[in-house]
């Protein structure tokens, strides 16, 4: 067996909830310089050939799912620092020595989402934007290509524009948040939607500030000409980087 | 028991026409794409003749019109010609 290492944070308690670590485990606190680690045991072979183990979705997404659960759960009433999936250690003194090492990071990291929330907004490109209104069938092949110029141009205005809208939109919400981290926009395939995604933000909010936030995505999306999408309040994995 | 595998075979030879003719589809389609797009460049740089111009566009449209055709035909849809190429994202653009 070895150390599966969930999240650090301070005077953290088990959650009572019955929350069990990944494969069951039972949930453990591993104390050393102040600071909590919440972590189970889990099976030694599973986790030491991950590379085997990345092309098996079924296993990740249950090690996933495992590990924000208890993330979620013990994150419902402490700051806390989330760890990458998959962090393991050979044993508890390991842990130990790691939290002594990365002491000073994980107490910033604290500091930092300490009575905040993670929020994430997404932006879609609303359907139907940018597309020219059905024109009749072109009468000639040079009225043809006309049109499919104005087409092709059209759509890659429209994108632009969307792009614009999305960096405004950031911007707006960034005024609201401690900190903010834009990631990649996902592709459709991941998130099913037909639109194209222009934003995906995550934005550190101060607890007492979710109101304003909501009413501020409001007031964006029905002043703007994208669709947005607020999720949250989220453990702030997007905030925590750098503790290991 | 023959008839039920018989059946069985016929599905399959569908469904691998079927894929067949998406690929083919796929692999026409891309190249329409890029004929009316370095056609288009080509009228904006002045280098074809209104003849010249008027024919493209000509058998362009037409080829369009085929390729909606022919993708109906096999119960296809715009999106399903299209490849997903991983990191390099779809294969065509998405909104033709």
């Amino acid at each position: 067996m070895i150390t599966y290492l969930y999240a650090v944070g301070r005077d953290l308690e088990l959650p009572d909830d019955g929350s069990r670590g990944i494969d069951g485990g039972e949930l453990r606190l591993v104390d050393e310089a102040g600071l909590q680690a919440v972590v189970s045991d889990v099976e030694r072979e599973a986790f030491e050939d991950l590379d085997e183990h990345r092309e098996d979705l079924t296993w990740l997404a249950a090690v996933a799912r495992a590990h924000h659960g208890v993330v979620a759960a013990v994150g419902r009433d402490h700051a806390v620092a989330p760890l990458s999936l998959a962090t393991v250690y050979l044993d508890d003194d390991r842990v130990r020595a790691v939290l002594r090492e990365s002491r000073e990071a994980f107490t910033a990291v604290l500091d930092r989402v300490e009575g905040r929330d993670e929020w994430g907004v997404k932006a879609y490109v609303r359907p139907g934007a940018g597309k020219a209104a059905a024109t009749d069938r072109p009468t000639s092949g040079a009225a043809y290509l006309r049109a499919r110029r104005e087409a092709l141009r059209a759509g890659d205005a429209a994108v632009a524009a969307a792009e614009r809208e999305a960096d405004e939109v950031d911007a707006a919400l960034a005024a609201l948040a401690v900190e903010t981290r834009r990631h990649p926009p996902q592709d459709r395939s991941l998130t099913g939607r037909a639109e194209q995604m222009v934003l995906n933000g995550a934005y550190l909010v101060e607890r007492a500030g979710a109101d304003d936030l909501r009413a501020l995505v409001e007031k964006l999306a029905s002043e703007g000409s994208l669709d947005l999408e607020l999720t949250g309040p989220w453990v702030p994995y997007s905030f925590a980087g750098g503790a290991t | 028991m023959t008839d039920r595998h018989d059946h069985r075979i016929e599905i399959d030879k569908d469904a691998v026409r079927r894929d067949l003719m998406k690929l083919v589809l796929t692999i026409v389609e891309l190249l329409r794409q890029l004929m009316e797009r370095q056609a288009i460049r080509r009228v904006e740089n002045s280098e074809l003749s209104e003849e010249q111009e008027e024919d493209l566009g000509t058998a362009l449209m037409l080829l369009s019109d085929a390729m909606d055709e022919l993708t109906e035909q096999f119960g296809l849809t715009p999106a399903d010609l299209n490849l997903e190429l991983g990191p390099l994202g779809p294969l065509l653009p998405r909104d033709r």
